[in-house]
């Protein structure tokens, strides 16, 4: 989670891009690999996205969550291909037994699903890399239109995620003082372990709520209009950047249909 | 009391306003009356359970607006009726400072946290920044301004708290046990910092507080609370001249001043009660100069 959503702060061109811009990008990779069914386009994408994160100097950052990205895509594949039987064997896996059969249609679709996985998921983390929560709310409420207490609960979530984590800890140390066993082998018993640690966690996380929405009523939460501190302005490099990924979008889209990409 | 004194009238006035939790018959708070004037700084402390932190929603307006429950009297802040001013309007003249420091801070930077209340308000963007400067400098941690709100210790959460309240500029600032989980030492640096508010700003503090030891020393005027109602409103000095009323409503009197009491019984204490160790040691260097020790 934490990994995931990080902001990485940087001075890079793509810090300074509008969130507006960013998201655009991010769902233009959405839609384009949708499109797309060639695993060396899909790849192309995915390469443009490593390019995009090479520029922002958030790469080494991103390293682990591409190298988990690309594991989970490679299991997808390994659980997906022994099951497609259409097209010509390429090899099986035990040989004259037909256990394990690999296809070259089979490998293709499985190849493009991962790629498509791959492109999707990894924009998210690039964009949140590079742009920072108080930005992308303000653009989500400002320019999206999506009602600010959403925006705000979004961003207090991620603020809580520690707080929560605290907690949890020292719900731990107390039930485990008090002999309550967590290591056990029975799955059916660990799981009823977790109640005396989860109905603590609920409680406290209640009171914190209500004790937290005193505090925002007493700061005028709510009120009607509000203004904000920070306004990430979208300047004349994101139209160019927006009508430059539009255009390449356009296109793509165009060759596809011309059947010339895949 | 002058003209002009007296059409601003008090800065919060409480009249037999009582108060139950819903589905209890038990008085929260039980026919409660008392003025504070602008400029005070009041000290309310009493046992747990006694009513202060429902007193302080009171005057904040979470009672009767968030809080649901059996509310008769009047709560008049700065002239406004409770009652009829929302929260968001109250939230301009009283500023609120709670208990647990962790849950009051809603914003994951220092910076974002102080321009909450600011932008709820539509306050314009460069006012804000400079009020963020200006409540961080006040309070003294102006250096916190860029970090990570979960990385604060304690005391520094406690502060940004104040700080976001101290921020929307308003005429009193009500505390619920700030010091609650601070060591001695963040617990005199947030009453040093309410000290300074309170004099060279002219804020009216009123802060909630079970070390009475500490709101002898800082506070002007005590309120003590037993089964919500106020038991005692007396300047500390003269609540240290009758220590029977701290320890009837179970909390212990402050060590400097009980032994200079009971020095003063039998003549070995001259003067006023003190209220500080400072205060104490120059009234018995005088009774001892006196004596020629």
């Amino acid at each position: 989670m934490s990994v995931v959503a990080n902001y990485i702060p940087r001075d890079s061109a793509v810090h300074r891009l509008s969130p507006l811009t960013k998201l655009g990008w991010s769902f233009l990779l959405m839609t384009l690999s949708c499109f797309f069914r060639d695993p060396l386009v899909l790849a192309g994408l995915f390469a443009s996205i490593v390019l995009v994160a090479l520029a922002a100097g958030i790469l080494k950052e991103m390293y682990p969550v591409f190298k988990g990205l690309l594991f989970i895509a490679g299991l997808f594949i390994l659980f997906q291909i022994f099951f497609i039987s259409e097209g010509k064997t390429l090899f099986t896996l035990i040989p004259g037994t037909g256990i394990g059969r690999v296809t070259d249609l089979g490998l293709l679709g499985c190849l493009a699903m991962g790629a498509r996985m791959i492109v999707i998921a990894a924009s998210f983390p690039v964009l949140m890399g590079t742009t920072q929560i108080k930005d992308l709310v303000v653009v989500l409420v400002e320019k999206l239109k999506i009602p600010y207490p959403y925006a705000f609960m979004f961003v207090t979530s991620l603020r809580f995620v520690p707080t929560f984590m605290q907690e949890m800890d020292q719900i731990i140390q107390a039930q485990s003082s008090r002999a309550h066993r967590l290591d056990n082998k029975n799955f059916i018993k660990k799981f009823l372990s977790i109640c005396p640690l989860a109905i603590p966690l609920m409680v406290t996380s209640v009171k914190k709520a209500e004790r937290m929405a005193i505090s925002m009523e007493t700061r005028g939460f709510g009120v009607g209009k509000r203004t904000n501190l920070h306004v990430k302005q979208f300047r004349a490099v994101d139209a160019a950047v927006c009508s430059g990924m539009a255009a390449i979008g356009i296109a793509m889209v165009v060759l596809h249909f011309r059947g010339i990409l895949l | 009391m002058t003209a002009e004194a007296d059409c601003a009238g008090p800065a919060i006035s409480v009249e037999k306003l009582t108060f139950c939790y819903p589905g209890s018959e038990l008085k929260a708070l039980d026919e409660l009356s008392f003025q504070v004037s602008a400029g005070e700084f009041v000290g309310i402390t009493g046992p747990t359970g006694a009513g202060k932190s429902s007193l302080l929603l009171c005057l904040n307006g979470i009672i009767p607006h968030f809080q649901d429950g059996k509310f008769h009297g009047a709560v008049k802040i700065d002239g406004c009726d409770t009652f009829d001013t929302s929260c968001a309007e109250l939230a301009r003249k009283v500023g609120s400072v709670f208990q647990d420091p962790e849950a009051q801070i809603v914003a994951p930077v220092v910076e974002e946290e102080i321009a909450f209340g600011l932008e709820n308000l539509a306050i314009p963007p460069r006012e804000i920044d400079q009020r963020i400067a200006e409540s961080l400098e006040l309070i003294g941690i102006s250096s916190l301004r860029h970090r990570s709100t979960t990385q604060l210790s304690g005391g520094q959460k406690q502060r940004v708290a104040i700080a976001a309240a101290i921020a929307l500029k308003p005429k009193i600032l009500l505390l619920d046990e700030p010091t609650s989980e601070l060591d001695p030492i963040g617990t005199m640096e947030v009453f040093e910092v309410l000290r300074r508010l309170n004099r060279e700003h002219h804020l009216t503090v009123i802060v909630v507080e079970q070390k009475v030891n500490i709101l002898v020393e800082y506070a002007g005027r005590l309120l003590i609370m037993k089964n919500g109602r106020i038991v005692c409103d007396a300047p500390p000095r003269e609540v240290l001249e009758r220590p029977e009323l701290l320890t009837s409503v179970g909390l212990r009197p402050p060590p400097v001043g009980d032994l200079a009491f009971k020095l003063k019984q039998r003549g070995l204490y001259p003067g006023a009660l003190p209220l500080t160790v400072g205060d104490a040691y120059q009234g018995l260097s005088e009774c001892w100069a006196d004596k020629g020790i």
